[in-house]
């Protein structure tokens, strides 16, 4: 058989989830042999795309066609053995065992369930050791870099004969030298005839390694091109983010003059010298890419993570703890809505008095009125749909689980209100009743900090704008309604 | 307006059911009743007053045992010391008060202390194994299983350091036997069954009405949430493990009083029992869900297929299967009946 020009090509792709279209009639192609790199900000549809790949999704409708036949993977391994290998970001080793327990894993060579050694091992270490010689088989690979690991992961999936690699931001928790080594690695896959698909958010490593780009925007296809026609990074930024028109924020009259927090110098294991100001009753949003540390940020400020250098609110010094920061008078709107935000368990009831305990309560003994009545005034401000507020948190919709939070911060009757993530994965209605209530809550004179990886987000609704990138502050800007979004995800993707 | 918003809202929102919990601790009555019904009719002279009584009181230290251990399940942790905690309680509580110097048996020397002080002294090391739990468990993160089981061992071969493997029972003070006979006259009820029924109404009254207890509910039902809500998780642990190390100091003394001896092997499997009856009880192994008063219904039934069990005159390891089969059974009914509710 021929093989085919193109080895991947995807027509008319949709991915449903409830109340939101991830894959929205994608198409395009992949040829063989090429370094294909896939961009988007969060959200675009990326992810959802590769998952369909790889078989942890089934799509809603659509065809994909590998080597020109119809390919619907129902799980990695079938993937797998069609041909298709990902690495993720989370990598899939085992650290407790040796290289060449991982590499074989899953495929080992038994006769009555004992292991044989075979020459299958044999091959799988040549494969390794024209990759990486400095990898040894009987190696813990609890003992290798990250880096190393990933290596380990193509060695398996080039043993597998794959001839497709999805890499998803290999990156991201890389240092500059191995990044060198990687790149080496992967363009050598490619002359060695494997189509490697390349995910990453950082602009410059595609136009360091990548033959093709392809732009998603909103779960939509917006370009596929070779990377040699694109011009710059500032080109690819506009077709990133398009003519996103960034409405409805109207800048704030008057100034907010007194400060009312303080970072000095912050610093810890994810974040690197960070310090700013923000003024009492201001919209502030944090923007930045996966991994730019907004989560860090708010967890650091918060005293959930240890930190360096000083945090001062009110001018007072904040003590590291949530408890302590709660007294004072600054609540968190977790990232993680289920595991650290919702008491899954519990009613709604349950949940929304929490974090006042005091307002609910005399001498430690609760008011059940006045928690019912509370519960009640917040089900019915922030329009949360139930039928009982005995129904159990985890059984409400996310928007609806989201405002259950959102009501457990706003009764802890905080001047600092932070949100992490405030909309991921809930609809668009649930989303602008949202960001209703921050701009409500900041005419009454709350100050409110926004940590969000989604840039209309940040541009509709704040003040002012503070971008991340690995750890580090880069830059800040007023929000006037004319901010350059180019310039903007410049900064974010690691731009100058 | 706003209020006039929130009474139109309030009536489609009001229409409340009763609490998963209580829905259990009912279910569990349910449980209680049928097996009751079935020894009434099975068993031999079960279905007399003398007896009915019995049920409740004969069981006092586990569930003295269990109101901690309840507590303690509730965050979503286990105290396996309760059993070794009661031994070494007990027997301290003799050695404290035993006579100075009073003959050439080691075993009848103690410190002399006078009864009240030496009862202080046993319940504050009894606090102090809870203490231990707490340190590891809340500041170290040693899951509480390991480091339970390890301070249930540690009490217990202390007890048996101290009674070199057997128990101490003489040159004791008059007082030493005060409280375990106390009693109203011609009944079974003692001091101790008294004091379980307090304990079980403050227990009661603490679940479903203060904000510690509400606390506890929320560290099991989802510990990262509540420290980011705020909650002071190792505080509150703490104070739950030295609770439960005091319950069982009080049990330790009062069964010490009532035996007249302090004996290291006393008390052994309870810490299995009490969870037993707040597993029987509805209480959630993971966390965030149970009821003191379930446990209490769970103890019952316990107790009820024990004493018929005795009534039937089963031997004491067909005793055993019995039990773990109905045991076995409750708790499968339970946990199909809440899953079937929460559908």
């Amino acid at each position: 058989m021929k093989p085919t020009e193109n080895v991947l090509e995807i027509r008319d792709l949709v991915k449903d989830f409830p109340g939101v279209r991830a894959v929205n009639n994608v198409s395009f192609d992949i040829k063989r042999n090429t370094i294909h790199c896939l961009v988007g900000e969060n959200g675009a549809g990326k992810s959802t795309l590769i998952k369909i790949l790889t078989g942890a999704y089934a799509r809603t409708s659509g065809q994909v066609l590998l080597n020109g036949e119809e390919y619907s993977p129902h799980s990695t391994r079938d993937a797998k053995q069609k041909g298709i290998s990902t690495l993720f970001q989370e990598l899939n080793v085992v650290d407790q065992l040796t290289v060449e327990e991982n590499l074989t894993l899953g495929m080992e060579d038994t006769t009555f369930g004992f292991l044989r050694h075979t020459d299958k091992i044999n091959r799988m270490m040549s494969v390794m050791n024209d990759i990486e010689s400095s990898i040894k088989p009987k190696q813990l690979v609890s003992n290798l870099s990250v880096a190393k690991k990933q290596i380990v992961e193509i060695a398996k999936a080039v043993a597998a004969e794959s001839n497709i690699i999805i890499m998803d931001e290999p990156t991201a928790a890389i240092s500059e030298s191995e990044i060198a080594r990687l790149f080496t690695i992967i363009k050598s896959l490619r002359d060695n005839n494997v189509t490697v698909i390349y995910i990453s958010h950082r602009l410059d490593e595609i136009f360091e390694l990548g033959d093709y780009v392809t732009v998603m925007r909103d779960g939509k296809h917006i370009e596929t091109k070779p990377v040699s026609q694109i011009k710059d990074r500032s080109e690819l930024i506009r077709m990133m983010i398009g003519k996103t028109v960034f409405e409805q924020y109207t800048p704030r009259e008057g100034d907010c003059p007194n400060t009312i927090l303080e970072v000095k110098q912050l610093s810890n294991h994810r974040l690197n010298d960070i310090s700013f100001d923000i003024h009492a009753g201001e919209i502030a949003g944090f923007y930045g890419l996966v991994g730019a540390g907004k989560t860090e940020l708010a967890r650091a400020i918060y005293g959930v993570d240890p930190y360096e250098g000083e945090i001062l609110f009110k001018g007072k010094k904040l003590k590291p703890s949530p408890d302590k920061a709660i007294a004072a008078g600054i609540a968190l709107v977790p990232e993680e809505r289920r595991s650290q935000g919702l008491f899954t368990i519990l009613t709604i009831r349950g949940n929304v008095p929490v974090m006042n305990m005091g307002k609910i309560s005399r001498n430690g003994f609760i008011n059940d009125a006045t928690e019912r009545n509370v519960t009640l005034e917040y089900v019915d401000k922030l329009k949360i749909a139930t039928s009982s507020i005995e129904k159990e948190a985890g059984k409400l919709s996310g928007g609806n689980q989201q405002k259950v939070v959102l009501s457990k911060c706003l009764f802890a009757d905080a001047d600092l209100l932070m949100l992490d993530e405030p909309t991921r994965g809930i609809d668009v209605g649930a989303k602008s009743e949202i960001y209703n209530l921050i701009r409500r809550l900041s005419r009454e004179g709350k100050t409110i900090i926004i940590f969000s990886s989604e840039l209309p987000e940040v541009m509709n609704i704040c003040d002012s704008i503070y971008l991340l990138y690995d750890g580090k502050l880069k830059s800040t800007l007023r929000n006037n309604c004319d901010c350059d979004s180019e310039q903007i995800l410049h900064i974010v993707t690691g731009g100058e | 307006m706003e209020l006039k918003e929130v009474k139109h809202l309030r009536k489609p929102l009001m229409v409340s059911k009763i609490s998963d919990e209580s829905f259990i601790t009912l279910f569990m009555l349910g449980i209680l009743v049928i097996v009751f019904a079935i020894a009434s009719v099975i068993v031999p002279n079960f279905y007399t007053a003398q007896n009915m009584l019995n049920l409740v009181t004969n069981n006092w230290f586990v569930i003295i045992l269990g109101i901690g251990v309840t507590f303690v399940l509730i965050t979503g942790n286990y105290d396996m010391s309760v059993g070794g905690n009661i031994a070494l309680t007990g027997v301290l509580s003799v050695y404290f008060c035993q006579g100075v110097n009073v003959s050439q048996n080691a075993l009848a020397n103690g410190l002399g202390l006078p009864y009240p002080v030496a009862i202080g002294l046993a319940l504050l090391c009894a606090m102090g194994v809870g203490a231990v739990n707490a340190f590891f468990i809340a500041k170290l993160k040693v899951p509480s299983i390991i480091v339970t089981l390890g301070t249930m061992m540690l009490a217990r071969g202390a007890a048996q350091v101290i009674t070199q493997g057997a128990q101490r029972n003489t040159s004791l003070p008059d007082a030493f036997g005060v409280l375990g006979s106390l009693g109203i006259p011609g009944t079974s009820i003692r001091l101790a069954v008294l004091v379980m029924i307090t304990l079980i109404i403050v227990a009661y009254i603490i679940e479903k009405k203060t904000v510690f207890a509400r606390r506890i509910y929320l560290i099991g039902a989802n510990p990262e949430a509540a420290r980011l809500s705020g909650i002071n998780v190792g505080k509150y642990l703490t104070a739950l493990y030295i609770l439960s190390g005091l319950l069982a100091g009080i049990t330790g003394i009062l069964l010490a009083s009532e035996f007249k001896a302090g004996v290291s092997s006393r008390a052994m499997g309870y810490e299995f029992d009490a969870l037993v009856i707040a597993l029987l009880g509805g209480v959630s192994i993971t966390g965030g869900f149970g009821s003191v008063l379930g446990m209490f219904v769970g103890a019952i039934i316990l107790s009820v297929v024990t004493s018929a069990a005795t009534g039937m005159l089963l031997s004491p390891d067909w005793q055993f299967t019995l039990k773990a089969i109905v045991t076995f059974l409750a708790i499968l009914a339970q946990r199909f009946a809440l899953d079937k509710r929460k559908s």
